[in-house]
């Protein structure tokens, strides 16, 4: 582990030499003295200190002795030096040690018995390490909690004022939302302006703090340390992969906590370019679903009375007949099953196999279709890359970034880490387009305001700029001359008018763009919903990978196309196979040799393919009546989908609708048969994140009642209906897949990916081409006097799907408000006020609701959190079926707004 | 014993036998007893006096005032040794700041009367008192609960404080009441916070 001079890492420095405790150390100059010392190895106390933010001084533990100075030196503000001389041992640097210790704690309040890091306080460790029995002169400070803030309260009396949260906040989440400030006297941690918090409640000062003064409103006081069982798990709300601890005593969750602590306060700053170990608010805040009331405890099942509580027997006896009728009187084709992404691998491949081998057809798909696919399916066509190209260090280690269509601090706000740390220590720069003025934009360098909706405009006009400036990497394209020259004639033929009145970019901020991205050695593209959410999804993708095919940047390493999925195992589902066109591996299904080798390995025939069994071909085969089953995992189609793709008539009209989730959803409401599934905290097994990396997910409780893991119901459903799955956990599955994907698990590290764009570019492109660049219908003017309002259905920081609002804690910081989120201008020239009532009208019908000001919208642009469906705005959405890829795009609409 | 061993003469044995010499000892005995008073007590008329350092049966106590000593820390739940005490705490709605237990359970089936648990109290909330009659045909009235056990303590007040004495933990005495802290408004004399 290679030391790096604490600012900036990737400094080269001048080699020192100096000598700790009479050994000699090799160092970079301008470290930290500290850094130094913790790199052979001894520990000396610090309680202001954490790897993840520059040294600040304030707790004087962290004393030594450097020869030539008379008083003892706070080694973490020093910088080593050559020649210095340094002693760490000793016991007048011990006495000294104890006065600063007895410092903190003539002002601490001893009130460990009702603290809540009692036993987990490093004031504690170090008052009992340093023998301080005795306190003279004991001042505490009688201050009231702060308690403004939502989620977390502050209790100045215990605080040393050691300024780890505000650093933490400051340097590493790039919020800065807390301050010091002085108060009759006393100086207090508080949030900006002496007011309640606003902030991303990301918890990394909870979580640095290294007393309890920062406290966690939803377990205060609830635990000791020493009561909880600690689990170390993967985060199940966004494809980041964060490791977390889950805490429990007995059957509850009481909190869940990160590595990120002030426990583990020694690493290479280095190191943090992949992470630095923290939670958002929703890993962090966001448990109490696992343990949740309405959670179901029972198979039910639905009589003329309702539902009525059934045991596991009975239930899966009807459920297997039902099925075995319906395989034999309609064939496997009447059956189709759809799974979420929040499952394990090995569910999702368990799953596949069932519906594949057990079942006999290949009408499956996951929750990857609503976007990801978009994207895993382009790059697999052009780069024969399936996943994100870039992990989280050459995100960091990026010289440009280019965000397009993604709000990244909101949907994945611990990778949105990663694209800060690139700003603010390896002095990235950034250009983000988007329409809103998102918090990432806000930090951007080069901010890049784009009309709402116009992602995909936008992709093509930066390739325009690309070639027509003459920002091609001469290399990459001379390879392929055809390819380049149909590229060429494709962007000829759109005009830069239209293209700036669509997106409201000029060709000027096009070019700058561009030519920023074309320039930089390490370039990295990142999008998300609003590329591959959205109409075009799938072309869109591959106009980006154009953009860095022909400045160089696709086979470059450090650079990449990458797309973040939204669901903690969207890239599982789509490697797992889980979608009615890919087979695990990502291996084509029509592809008849990797038919025939999973056959084999499953001792099976497999159905024909059948390339069009997409989630909304089965919807729409489930409409007429073609599918008479429907097999729903943690899916939830009717709270999802827009009422215009006929969702509720699909689902009403199968003969059996099987609903397996952890709680009864709206979808839950109509099946005929609803089975107990466990949350991730009740699995054993694995998260592919977004990197590619693949997460150990471990159980903290007990299943809920009768609950069963997913895979458990799998493999009975299997054996039951004739083909014997019989796996004693979710290792043997694990063994099956390790079997059939050599490599996929690699020690969870993600295997690195080269795109391969040669062939594509050679067959095939020359094809595509012109079709991805042509001239994409437009609005018409009538239409836009008609509804002027560019509505985006999206997600909010608080949220993650629908499973989040099942969480009290998330739902006390961002409960659902029924409002439509406009720009304040807009808001006046309407003349809305908080209590008036708008109908909302599209094209597909109209809802009435309130409003409520967001002064990150721009003007004509309106949002709702696609979190709830009160009301149901989502309703208003036209859903437009991508003809590759089968993906629905359904979040973006124009609406006329009247005031009521 | 070694003389008892010694054969004794016939006409000893006959003499023995005749006169029923072991019936005199015995009786010798008996009659003597008779006039000597008991070493053993007619339990459960009559009753021993307990030494006040006795460890029996725990009690939760509470301040003059007639509040909760207890404040839910969980020390004495990680001091047991056998894993008899569960504390669930939270916070007390009436006074903020601090913290109280909701639940209390003393299984006093596994509990070895060791009284770790009452050093290891901040606020000497749990004490050993001397009562050790608490025999039951039902097992489940052994796991003492809060009510329980403030009852006992109520009870048993004075045997509580005793202990408390006897065990060097508390003093009658003013000056040993910064030792009996009540948390936290009373550390060093604080005022309770004002809730905004």
């Amino acid at each position: 582990m290679a030391l790096k001079p604490v600012t900036s890492p990737d400094t080269e420095a001048p080699t020192i030499q100096l000598t700790i405790d009479g050994q000699p150390v090799q160092t970079k100059a301008g470290v930290s003295l500290y850094d130094v010392i913790s790199e052979t190895g001894k520990i000396i106390p610090a309680m202001c200190y954490h790897y993840t933010f520059d040294p600040f001084g304030s707790c004087g533990m962290c004393l030594v002795m450097v020869e030539g100075k008379k008083a003892p030196v706070r080694s973490c503000t020093a910088k080593a030096e050559g020649g210095m001389q340094v002693r760490t041992e000793g016991d007048d640097l011990f006495q000294a040690r104890k006065k600063a210790v007895e410092k903190h704690l003539t002002i601490h309040p001893l009130d460990c018995p009702v603290c809540d890091a009692d036993g987990h306080c490093e004031l504690q460790d170090m008052a009992f390490q340093h023998g301080v029995t005795n306190l003279v002169n004991a001042k505490p400070k009688g201050l009231p909690e702060d308690r403004r803030s939502l989620v977390l309260d502050f209790n100045m009396n215990r605080c040393i004022l050691c300024g780890e949260c505000i650093n933490i906040c400051k340097d590493v989440q790039m919020v800065d939302a807390l301050q010091f400030f002085k108060k009759e006297g006393t100086t207090h941690v508080v949030a900006k302006g002496d007011e309640g918090l606003v902030c991303e409640f990301c918890g990394d000062c909870l979580a640095v703090c290294p007393v309890g003064a920062i406290t966690n409103k939803y377990s205060k006081y609830i635990y000791k340390p020493w009561q909880l069982k600690k689990t170390t798990s993967t985060c199940a709300y966004c494809a980041d992969g964060c490791q977390m601890s889950i805490e429990t005593s007995g059957k509850a969750v009481q909190r869940v906590t990160s590595p990120l602590s002030w426990k583990n306060k020694w690493g290479d700053r280095a190191e943090t370019a992949k992470g630095h170990g923290g939670l958002c608010v929703r890993g962090r805040f966001g448990f109490q679903y696992i343990d949740s009331k309405e959670r179901l405890g029972m198979p039910l099942v639905r009589t003329e009375e309702g539902f009525v509580p059934r045991s596991w027997f009975e239930v899966m006896d009807a459920v297997v007949g039902q099925m075995k009728a319906i395989k034999t009187q309609h064939g496997p084709n009447a059956i189709a099953g759809l799974i979420t992404a929040r499952c394990t691998n090995e569910e999702l491949y368990l799953f596949q196999k069932l519906m594949r081998a057990a079942i006999g057809t290949s009408q499956v798909d996951s929750s990857a279709r609503y976007g990801h696919l978009n994207f895993t399916r382009a790059l697999q066509h052009a780069a024969g890359v399936g996943r994100m190209m870039n992990g989280y260090e050459e995100i960091t280690k990026a010289n440009v970034l280019l965000l397009i269509g993604t709000d990244i601090t909101e949907t994945n706000p611990v990778a949105s880490l990663r694209v800060k740390e690139a700003i603010r220590v390896y002095g990235a720069q950034v250009i983000v387009a988007t329409s809103r003025l998102t918090n990432i934009a806000k930090l951007a360098s080069h901010p890049l305001p784009i009309a709402a909706g116009s992602e995909r405009w936008l992709i093509q006009a930066l390739v325009k700029a690309a070639v027509e400036e003459d920002l091609v990497d001469e290399a990459a394209t001379t390879a392929t001359p055809e390819a380049f020259a149909a590229l060429k004639a494709a962007v000829a033929g759109l005009s830069w008018e239209a293209l700036t009145a669509r997106t409201g970019v000029s060709r000027e901020a096009a070019v700058e763009a561009v030519r920023l991205y074309a320039e930089a050695p390490k370039a990295v593209i990142l999008c998300a919903e609003g590329v591959t959410r959205q109409i075009e999804g799938y072309a869109s993708v591959l106009n980006l990978v154009d953009l860095a095919w022909v400045t160089g940047k696709l086979t470059r390493p450090g650079c990449g196309v990458n797309a973040l999925p939204e669901e903690a195992n969207e890239q599982g589902a789509v490697d797992m196979g889980v979608a009615s066109e890919l087979l695990p591996g990502q291996a084509l299904y029509a592809d008849e040799d990797a038919r025939t080798k999973f056959a084999t390995a499953w001792r099976c025939s497999l159905p024909p393919p059948d390339p069009s069994a997409t989630l909304m071909e089965i919807l729409k085969r489930c409409r007429e009546g073609r599918i008479k089953a429907l097999y729903l995992v943690g899916e939830n189609p009717l709270a999802t989908l827009p009422a215009s793709t006929g969702v509720q008539e699909a689902l009403e009209k199968v003969q059996l609708l099987i609903c397996q989730d952890p709680f009864l959803t709206e979808t839950g409401r109509l099946a005929h048969v609803v089975l107990p599934a466990t949350t991730f905290a009740e699995k054993d097994g694995t998260f592919t994140n977004l990197e590619g990396k693949v997460n150990r997910v471990r159980p903290a409780l007990e299943p809920y009642e009768e609950a069963r893991p997913d895979w458990e119901i799998f493999a009975a459903l299997g054996t039951a209906l004739g083909y014997p799955m019989e796996y004693e956990a979710a290792q043997d599955v694990q063994r099956e897949i390790m079997k059939l994907l050599p490599g996929y698990y690699n020690l969870g590290e993600p295997r690195p990916v080269t795109a391969r764009p040669e062939g594509y570019l050679r067959d095939g492109y020359v094809r595509e081409v012109a079709a991805r660049y042509a001239a994409n219908t437009d609005r018409t003017e009538t239409d836009q006097a008609v509804r002027p309002f560019a509505l985006t259905i999206g997600q909010v920081l608080y949220h993650s799907g629908k499973l989040s609002a099942r969480a009290s804690g998330l739902l006390q910081l961002y409960p659902s408000k029924g409002r439509l989120q406009m720009n304040p201008e807009d808001l006046a020239q309407l003349q809305l006020g908080p209590q008036d009532v708008v109908r909302v009208t599209s094209t597909r019908g109209s809802v009435e609701l309130r409003t409520g000001p967001n002064h990150d919208l721009a003007r004509g642009t309106c949002f709702f959190p696609d979190h709830f469906n009160e009301p149901p705005v989502k309703d208003l959405a036209e859903c437009v079926v991508d003809p590759t890829t089968g993906v629905p795009a359904f979040k973006f609409t124009h609406v006329a707004i009247e005031k009521l | 014993m070694t003389e008892k061993t010694e054969e004794k003469s016939l006409l000893r044995e006959v003499w023995d036998a005749l006169s029923f010499s072991e019936i005199r000892t015995a009786m010798r005995v008996a009659l003597k007893h008779m006039f000597v008073k008991p070493v053993t007590f007619q339990y459960p008329r009559e009753k021993r006096t307990i030494p006040d350092a006795h460890r029996g049966a725990l009690g939760l106590l509470r301040y003059d005032d007639g509040t909760e000593r207890c404040v839910g820390c969980d020390l004495c739940e990680a001091a047991c040794p056998s894993r008899c005490i569960k504390v669930v705490s939270a916070e007390n709605p009436e006074r903020p700041l601090s913290r109280y237990a909701t639940e209390f359970y003393i299984d006093i089936t596994k509990c070895v009367f060791c009284g770790y648990c009452v050093e290891a109290c901040p606020v000497n909330a749990l004490a050993m008192t001397k009562m050790y009659e608490y025999s039951t045909a039902d097992k489940r009235q052994l796991i003492f609960d809060k009510k329980r056990l403030y009852e006992i303590g109520e009870k048993h007040i004075e045997d509580a404080k005793r202990y408390l004495y006897a065990h060097n933990q508390e003093k009658n005495d003013t000056e040993s009441l910064q030792y009996r802290y009540k948390f936290p408004h009373q550390v060093a004399g604080l005022t309770p916070p004002q809730d905004s």
